[in-house]
């Protein structure tokens, strides 16, 4: 079953188009990367999930069912700008925005102990928002963002404004959750972290999706018949072995091992066979696989792509 | 506990906790009676000592004492004993020289008839004190009155409890002016207490929505409950705490100005006097010259006179309606800046109208009756503070009424949707300031 889906979601404003013809399914119990340089409309979309704006044209279904006040509660929203009430104790402020999500007094403190017990931050309990550096209120932040258990956790830039040991803390109760059965959507520009943890993605840019699936097939599709050659030998007699039919995209030479990396893209139809055939006579090759490249490239590759033609 | 109900409390609480309102709440009251105070001790430090000779050649409210060779009042009570007063009796006036060379500093005389034409004569050396004046100009009415009710059947507890009746027609038909000015001034206490309190309390709406805004804890909260629940939230939370200063204030005084009454009691002044003068402080602030008015007896008249329980249920009313006016108005600007000191000029639309409402009802205390008062104590965004004026004088038409509250109602459920429609809006957005314009547009957008 699909956690959430979009079909065909347009919102504009007053001087310019948010999101155009946005189509996303996120599989249940699954964490979805939700990518796109800024400004490219994926906290509209966030928003129309979280029902704080509605959209122009289209429809939003929650596991199944066409998104109702109801379903609010069965969120937890964590937005990139986000802060506390700066004069509100600590677990004031989280019983408040637990019960506002529908929880009960009583089960809000439960819960509340038991994440600060395992978080050990069981003494920030009696503090003031204002008294927290900014690392301890990003903590609570997301504390109460998943406290009432939501079906769906919508986490935008989560890792924002943490060390690298609560990074990793944070990372750690993402998967958790989803372990548990939460499907999580997490924006981030941190493509790192897309790659270890997101099941799935789809890029955002310019109001429009343009690249979407699992992670690894969007992966293996962008750089489709990209074959990374290592070998022993000259670059040049490399290069002067290809026909058209092969393109060098890039190659790089390791000086302490002594050999080179080739990135080639095949063209017509040619398999990795051929161009072994080809390359053979001229150089020693060392290892040849297909070429998977960083979501980093592929986000800026995509975004660059749309951007011609759009 | 429903989730607007959970935004209240946390408004109301996290307001009544704070050290600034139980500081300003408890303070308040006893700075203002400290005030009160001074200035009634200013008051008797600076008061001439007056020695009256009051004439009554017709024997009317004085009797000789054999016994003592001197005249004496019939009603001994109705010249109580005061600090700064002392009475002698006569038959015959003195001469103006014999009374020149004297120690009296003023002189009463009872002419002849007084029961008919209603006036006695003061001489005085020194113009009076209106104060000292009206002191014994209520003196000696009581003690006509106890005179004349002496002569009746009628016993004086008797007289005592059918008093308040006479007295109201009797003041109404001779005096109705001076009274409808008394009473508006009553009513213009209640008009300050509304202005202020819709000035701060819409402020603290309005910062309360910046605050959230600012501190970008809006988005988590409406991602939880509608905009609109939040925005009525806060301000029917903010509302409450209006009421409760105002209740508690309203509970200290009384019990502040019954202390005091005590100490004045034993002290120089009755209490009535003191409630004279706490009036005096009240109308002072408002440029008003209640000097006329002021004596005991007339401001109980004046108290006596007004339909409380109409004043007291409308005060209520327009309290309240005003306050949901002004305060989604302040809850819509709030929500389209980004920092308290952006506010000030999208403020100037609601600011003028709010001190015009005050200004308004200043001026209506001099011609209640007046056409300006009439329009303005109907028109929604002054009405809260004109027609307290007008309604403590009473003779508002029962159709006026009606309208103004009508309206009242129905121009603050037009406001609170317009505010809504800004705010959910505003809310979300950051940086440049929008327009006229663009909030004109806000209002047609959909959710």
């Amino acid at each position: 079953m699909n956690a959430l889906e979009a079909i065909s979601i347009d919102k504009r404003y007053a001087n310019h188009v948010a999101l155009h013809d946005v189509n996303i399914t996120v599989p249940e119990k699954s964490i979805f990367g939700l990518l796109g340089p800024n400004g490219a409309g994926k906290t509209s979309l966030i928003r129309i999930i979280n029902r704080i704006t509605g959209p122009d044209n289209g429809e939003i279904k929650f596991f199944g069912d066409a998104l109702n006040p109801e379903h609010v509660n069965q969120i937890g929203y964590l937005p990139e700008e986000r802060g506390l009430y700066k004069k509100m104790k600590v677990g004031e402020q989280a019983l408040y925005l637990a019960q506002l999500k529908g929880m009960s007094k009583f089960d809000a403190k439960v819960k509340l102990n038991e994440w600060f017990e395992r978080l050990e931050i069981g003494d920030w309990w009696n503090k003031k928002v204002e008294e927290l550096s900014k690392g301890m209120a990003q903590k609570i932040q997301f504390v109460t963002t998943v406290l009432h258990e939501p079906r769906l956790l919508i986490l935008d830039e989560p890792f924002s404004g943490f060390d690298p040991i609560n990074t990793a803390i944070v990372r750690k109760e993402i998967l958790r959750l989803r372990d548990q059965g939460s499907t999580i959507v997490l924006s981030t520009h941190n493509m790192g972290s897309v790659e270890e943890i997101c099941d799935s993605i789809a890029l955002i840019n310019k109001s429009r999706v343009v690249l979407d699936g699992s992670v690894d097939e969007v992966r293996r599709r962008f750089n489709e018949n990209e074959f990374l050659i290592r070998y022993e030998g000259s670059a040049v007699s490399l290069a002067n072995s290809l026909w058209t039919n092969f393109e060098l995209i890039s190659n790089s030479r390791d000086e302490d091992e002594g050999d080179n990396e080739a990135i080639i893209k095949l063209r017509d139809e040619r398999t990795l066979n051929d161009l072994l055939n080809t390359l053979t006579p001229n150089v020693q090759i060392l290892e040849a696989r297909p070429h998977i490249a960083s979501m980093n490239d592929i986000f800026i590759q995509a975004v660059e792509q749309s951007k011609h033609t759009s | 506990m429903s989730k607007v109900g959970l935004i209240i409390k946390r408004e109301y609480l996290s307001r009544v906790r704070k050290r600034a309102f139980i500081f300003m709440t408890i303070l308040g009251p006893l700075l203002f009676a400290g005030l009160v105070a001074a200035a009634v001790f200013a008051v008797s430090v600076d008061s001439v000592e007056h020695k009256i000779l009051i004439v009554d050649d017709q024997g009317i409210i004085t009797r000789y004492d054999e016994r003592i060779g001197q005249y004496l009042p019939t009603c001994p009570d109705c010249f109580p004993e005061r600090d700064g007063y002392v009475y002698r009796f006569s038959d015959k006036a003195l001469s103006d020289s014999t009374f020149i060379n004297s120690d009296y500093t003023l002189m009463a005389t009872v002419l002849e008839g007084v029961y008919d034409h209603k006036k006695a004569e003061l001489y005085y050396k020194k113009v009076p004190s209106s104060s000292a004046s009206n002191v014994i100009e209520g003196d000696l009415e009581s003690a006509l009155e106890r005179a004349k009710v002496s002569k009746s059947n009628l016993d004086f507890d008797t007289y005592r409890t059918l008093k308040v009746n006479i007295q109201l027609s009797k003041y109404d038909i001779e005096k109705g002016e001076e009274n409808a000015e008394g009473k508006a001034a009553v009513g213009l206490i209640f008009a300050v207490i509304t202005f202020f309190f819709l000035f701060l309390f819409g402020a603290y709406v309005m910062r309360g929505v910046i605050e959230e805004k600012t501190n970008r804890i809006v988005e988590v909260i409406i991602s939880s409950v509608k905009p609109f629940q939040l925005m009525i939230g806060k301000i029917i939370g903010v509302g409450l705490v209006a009421i409760t200063q105002v209740l508690i204030w309203v509970v200290f005084s009384i019990i502040i100005f019954s202390i005091a009454g005590l100490l004045f009691e034993n002290g120089a002044f009755s209490s009535a006097e003191a409630m004279a003068e706490i009036a005096e402080q009240q109308g002072g602030t408002a440029n008003l010259d209640f000097e006329s008015f002021l004596a005991q007896n007339k401001l109980t008249k004046i108290l006596l006179d007004i339909n409380w329980l109409q004043l007291l249920s409308m005060f209520v009313l327009y309290f309240v309606g005003g306050y949901i006016l002004y305060s989604s108005l302040f809850a819509a600007i709030g929500s389209v800046v980004d920092s308290d000191t952006d506010s000030q000029q999208l403020m100037m639309p609601i600011m003028l109208p709010l001190f015009f409402a005050y200004i308004v009802a200043i001026m209506s205390v001099d011609n209640p009756e007046g056409t300006a008062a009439q329009i303005f104590s109907i028109v929604p965004f002054t009405s809260p503070t004109v027609m307290m004026v007008r309604i403590s004088v009473g003779n508002v038409p029962i159709w006026e009424l009606l309208l103004s509250v009508v309206l009242l109602i129905t121009t603050c459920f037009f406001m609170v949707w317009l505010a809504a429609k800004i705010y959910r809006t505003g809310i979300l957005m950051y940086g440049k300031r929008p327009t006229y314009r663009e909030l004109w547009k806000w209002l047609f957008y959909k959710t």
